[in-house]
């Protein structure tokens, strides 16, 4: 079946078994940022945002999102341009195997659009459905609350309506580039 | 404050002897390894670990990520046991072989499958494991074991496939308490004539997998005169600890392919890619060379990828279809059917003195293996032998272990590879000493622990023979233990708590000393190798097997720090079989010591060649260089060269070329123990049980730290696993040997709103041997929280917890009891 949505900013149709889950659509179209950790909804890898809400999407049928708006990890920066919650994870460590990243960041970004100015009670809470087994979730709080921080100092969260990653990198002595005739 | 002072190097526990002669406390370390820690640069940065960007991004790939590049990928299921011991007796495809979009169906019959045994232990060479299970498997002996597999179009077809196929079994009664098992009327697991196993001490009528025991002095003889003396006094405790689950957060998963050179090539999440080729070739009877191995992003291993578990199936079903085959586990295969934490019954009686000497310590242990042999011995030994080190001037030592089957999960490797069960017993029965003799329990084991110069005898117990110790023991060269517990105790408030107003809650403070290892003594290779750019940067290639550590990055650091370049100029490979130098995986703490030392000596090799360059260009004797800040300065007349300039030179220069190229290797028979100590403040409810942990302090010496953000992350990351271990739910089963936990809704691993507080404190020694000054820190915050935290409630409210976990149930029944 076909589902159309609106997925990063883009209007999509995703090609999708009827059983399938929000999950298995996302990652069979190439959007593996999005991680399957148990199936359950019970490690929050698979969170994504749907109509603005924080869903986990491995209990989310496909056909429900139809029509709706889906944001995925690959919606927000890019490896030159972190957004500011991926900065701050990045400048916290808060990561080690990044297995739960991907979900524990879509679901960061949420938590940060409803309540800019979390305590640690609340960022706690808030992550209570995603699991990390590396960190000790130390660093992952020191991570939001200088995510908070960055926000509240840029404005609004940035959406930019998920572009693809760019390469700004030139390549040396291809055949297209202007004096590329090395062997 | 050891009881053994420095320079007395030949002093031995008595009864004891050595045959060789035991290492000196001098370690010759080149001046590279001599620099002080303001020296350091590379090393010592809170350098962003390589792979952050893509993590955060979600463009890190993982072996699941791969499945996009195969297009003509085949999914496969794995059909598993249900019931918990038996035979299977009709094993019914054909449903499944006729539904649409199904490629092979495979049994333990199929041509593909081998009938040789084999250890899902992904250990060196040989395998202390024994080769006791197939890759498929008709005689079933826990909930999960693999029968039959399905290759499929999708995974909705593979999995209903799976479940079309009929299986009818002749049940067999089940064992699920190594106790049980080990009685001679228990039902018997194994026969022994089907297995290769040469493990001490097995005996398959009593469903023992191992059997081993040491003893330094004469522990009887020990016991003895402390019947008659009146200043002698014995103290026995029991110990309990449940299984414990890895919960990696990546499933294992794995993509096995033919290529288009003949070979099997494999994306694997693996802590072990060579040994998981070489055990992979044996048991398919391939020529090693055939099989490449490619580890990606790994999701967390923690010991649990160190098995060799879905690679065999997958490479079965690879070779049914001719088609790339990918099997992921499932969360409840990951609780199951993968490996686990073995639950361990642990007793300790020692003889102390009046004063607080240790004049012996007896120690025994009973672990349940589950279904299969996996690391059974080396565990199970290192339950023992590795927290007695701490203790290693005891006069008067014995360890006993056995290993048990029982029809229940297969226990593996673990972080912490039984020393948090071993902690457990022995810290808390530290505590119980102390408290017996009216002691400050830090005081008490102040008196008894082993400190730096001294030699430790105690790990080597299980090499034992004729009151010898073989190897000669252990020399302690680095140990910040004194300066642990002195900067955990202010952390924590030791002997400084303030009691709450309410007269029913208590708070109490708990510790508890931890000791591991850094890699195996004697069983390590790290190999590295490294190239040079023409701008300057390097490409650095070691088998150290990063699965989520943020080892490439401090390896980058290591290599980074003799070159004098940047650290984001050395990129590092991940490992690959066909790539990288050989390396034994991740696992023993190994891989900043063993590994991250050859990566130091493969960087220095390539330093002297740019030393070469830079004194043609510079026109100055190379014994004038040092490489720093990106170049290559001449002391003497301040000039510098940097090395982009030589990347250049060594590559397109007008004279003389040779690309820059370093290599080396690494195995050593040292092992230098990080040392630590674990703090717990917790408040307890008399009324009920209920207890609030307000803080975990762990201060540790593991040497030189490299990089303290990854550093602090290893630490409270195991504090969390060790938290859990204290009062998580364990597993649980119905008399049948069903498995109750099966996802995460059902364990009880720690979430971020249930998670008290880590604090990590450094003190940093420097370990002669290490590169840089550095040991082991990835696994000994994994061994304290479970003694620290049992013996503070024995401090707040009088009770002792010993069967873990700890719950609030448990603390009412005891102050019931009391």
């Amino acid at each position: 079946m076909d589902v159309e949505l609106t997925l990063n900013g883009e209007d999509v149709t995703l090609t999708a078994a009827q059983s399938d889950t929000l999950l298995d659509a996302l990652r069979g179209a190439g959007y593996t940022g999005t991680k399957r950790g148990c199936g359950t909804g019970d490690c929050g890898f698979c969170t994504v945002a749907v109509d603005g809400e924080p869903v986990k999407s491995c209990l989310q049928p496909v056909a429900r999102v139809e029509g709706a708006t889906v944001e995925t990890i690959e919606n927000l920066g890019t490896q030159d341009e972190l957004h500011p919650v991926q900065a701050a994870f990045v400048d916290n460590a808060a990561l080690q195997c990044g297995f739960c990243i991907p979900g524990m960041i879509m679901r960061v970004t949420q938590l940060l659009e409803s309540n800019p100015e979390p305590d640690e009670r609340e960022i706690r809470e808030a992550l209570s459905g995603n699991i990390c087994r590396c960190t000790g979730y130390e660093k992952i709080v020191d991570a939001v609350q200088d995510a908070a921080m960055r926000l509240s100092n840029d404005g609004a969260v940035v959406s930019d309506g998920g572009r693809p990653v760019s390469s700004n990198r030139s390549c040396v002595g291809c055949s297209d580039c202007p004096g590329g005739d090395g062997e | 404050m050891s009881r053994t002072e420095e320079g007395d190097e030949e002093s031995t526990p008595d009864g004891a002897s050595q045959t060789d002669a035991a290492p000196p406390v001098e370690f010759e370390e080149g001046p590279d390894n001599r620099r002080g820690p303001d020296e350091l640069t590379a090393v010592s940065s809170r350098e962003e670990k390589a792979d952050a960007r893509k993590i955060v991004t979600g463009e890190a790939k993982y072996t699941a990520d791969y499945a996009r590049e195969f297009p003509d990928l085949a999914a496969g299921k794995v059909l598993r046991s249900e019931i918990a011991h038996g035979v299977v007796t009709e094993l019914d495809t054909s449903a499944a072989e006729e539904m649409d979009g199904v490629y092979a169906v495979i049994t333990p019959d199929s041509a593909e499958v081998p009938n040789d045994p084999y250890t899902s232990a992904g250990q060196s060479y040989p395998e202390p494991s024994p080769y006791d299970l197939r890759v498929l498997r008709k005689r079933v002996r826990y909930v999960g074991d693999p029968i039959a597999a399905v290759a499929a179009e999708d995974v909705a077809t593979a999995r209903a496939a799976v479940q079309a196929i009929e299986v009818s079994y002749d049940e067999r009664d089940a064992v699920l308490d190594a106790e049980a098992a080990i009685e001679p009327d228990a039902p018997r697991i194994h026969d022994p004539e089907s297995v290769e196993n040469h493990q001490p001490g097995a005996d398959y009528e009593r469903n023992i997998e191992a059997h081993a025991e040491g003893e330094i002095g004469d522990v009887d003889g020990a016991f003895e005169a402390a019947a008659d003396r009146s200043d002698l006094t014995v103290v026995e405790t029991e110990w309990a600890t449940p299984h414990q689950s890895h919960c990696v957060g990546e499933p294992h998963t794995t993509i096995a392919r033919r290529d288009q050179d003949d070979r099997y090539h494999f994306v694997t999440s693996t802590q072990v890619p060579y040994h998981a080729r070489r055990q992979l070739a044996r048991l398919f009877d391939v020529p090693i060379r055939d099989i490449r191995v490619t580890k990606p992003r790994i999701g967390g291993g923690f010991g649990g990828k160190q098995s060799i578990v879905l690679e065999p199936i997958a490479l079965a079903l690879t070779m049914a279809i001719d088609r790339p085959v990918k099997l992921e586990a499932t969360r409840k295969e990951e609780f199951h059917a993968m490996r686990v934490r073995r639950p361990a019954s642990i007793t300790v009686r020692s003889v102390v003195t009046d004063e607080g000497d240790l004049e012996a310590i007896d120690m025994s242990v009973l672990t349940n293996s589950g279904a299969y042999g996996s690391h059974g011995l080396t565990a199970s030994g290192a339950i023992g032998k590795k927290q007695l080190a701490l203790y290693t001037h005891t006069p008067n030592i014995r360890l006993e272990m056995t290993a048990a089957h029982t029809n229940r999960p297969v226990a593996g490797a673990m972080r912490g590879y039984g020393a948090p069960q071993g902690h457990f017993a022995l810290e808390g029965h530290m505590d119980a000493v102390a408290r017996e003799l009216g002691m400050d329990p830090l005081e008490f084991r102040a008196r008894n622990v082993i400190g730096e110069g001294d030699l430790d005898v105690a790990s080597s117990i299980l090499k034992e023979g004729d009151g010898e110790i073989r190897g000669g023991g252990r020399r302690i060269r680095s140990c910040g233990l004194d300066e642990c517990i002195e900067r955990g105790k202010r952390a924590i408030g030791w002997g400084d708590v303030e009691q709450p107003d309410a007269p029913h809650l208590h708070r109490g403070i708990g510790a508890a000393l931890t000791i591991q290892s850094s890699g195996v003594p004697n069983d390590e290779l790290g190999a590295a190798h490294i190239k040079m750019n023409e701008d300057g940067s390097f490409i650095l290639q070691t088998g150290a097997v990063d699965i989520g550590t943020g080892a490439d990055t401090a390896m980058a650091q290591i290599a980074a720090e003799i070159l004098g370049a940047p650290p984001e100029d050395v990129l590092v490979q991940p490992s690959d079989t066909d790539i990288s130098p050989f390396d034994y995986g991740a696992y023993a703490s190994s891989t900043t010591y063993v590994t991250g030392t050859a990566v130091k000596k493969a960087a220095q090799d390539a330093r002297e060649q740019l030393f070469d360059f830079a004194a043609r260009l510079l026109g100055e004797p190379r014994e004038t260089l040092t490489a720093r800040d990106g170049a290559v300065y001449a002391e003497r007349s301040g000039e510098s060269v940097s090395l982009k300039e030589i990347g250049y030179e060594s590559i397109y220069g007008d004279e003389e070329r040779a690309q820059v190229m370093g290599e080396a290797s690494h195995s050593t028979p040292e092992s230098p123990p990080p040392f630590g100590a674990q703090f717990a403040d917790v408040t307890v409810d008399e009324r009920t049980g209920e207890f609030e942990v307000h803080d975990l302090v762990y201060a540790i010496d593991c040497g030189t730290v490299i990089n303290p953000d990854l550093a602090e992350g290893q630490v409270t990351g195991a504090m969390h696993m060790s938290y859990e271990l204290a009062v998580g739910s364990g597993f649980s089963f119905d008399d049948d040997g069903q498995p109750e936990v099966v996802g995460f809704g059902d364990y009880g691993i720690p979430k971020a709103d249930t998670q008290p507080p880590l604090t990590p404190i450094f003190v940093e020694t420097h370990e002669p041997s290490g590169p840089f000054g550095a040991k082991a820190v990835a696994e000994i915050p994994t061994n304290g929280v479970p003694p620290a935290l049992s013996n503070a409630i024995r401090d707040a409210v009088g009770v002792r917890i010993d069967d873990l976990p700890i719950t609030a149930e448990k603390i009412r029944a005891a102050l019931d009891a009391e």
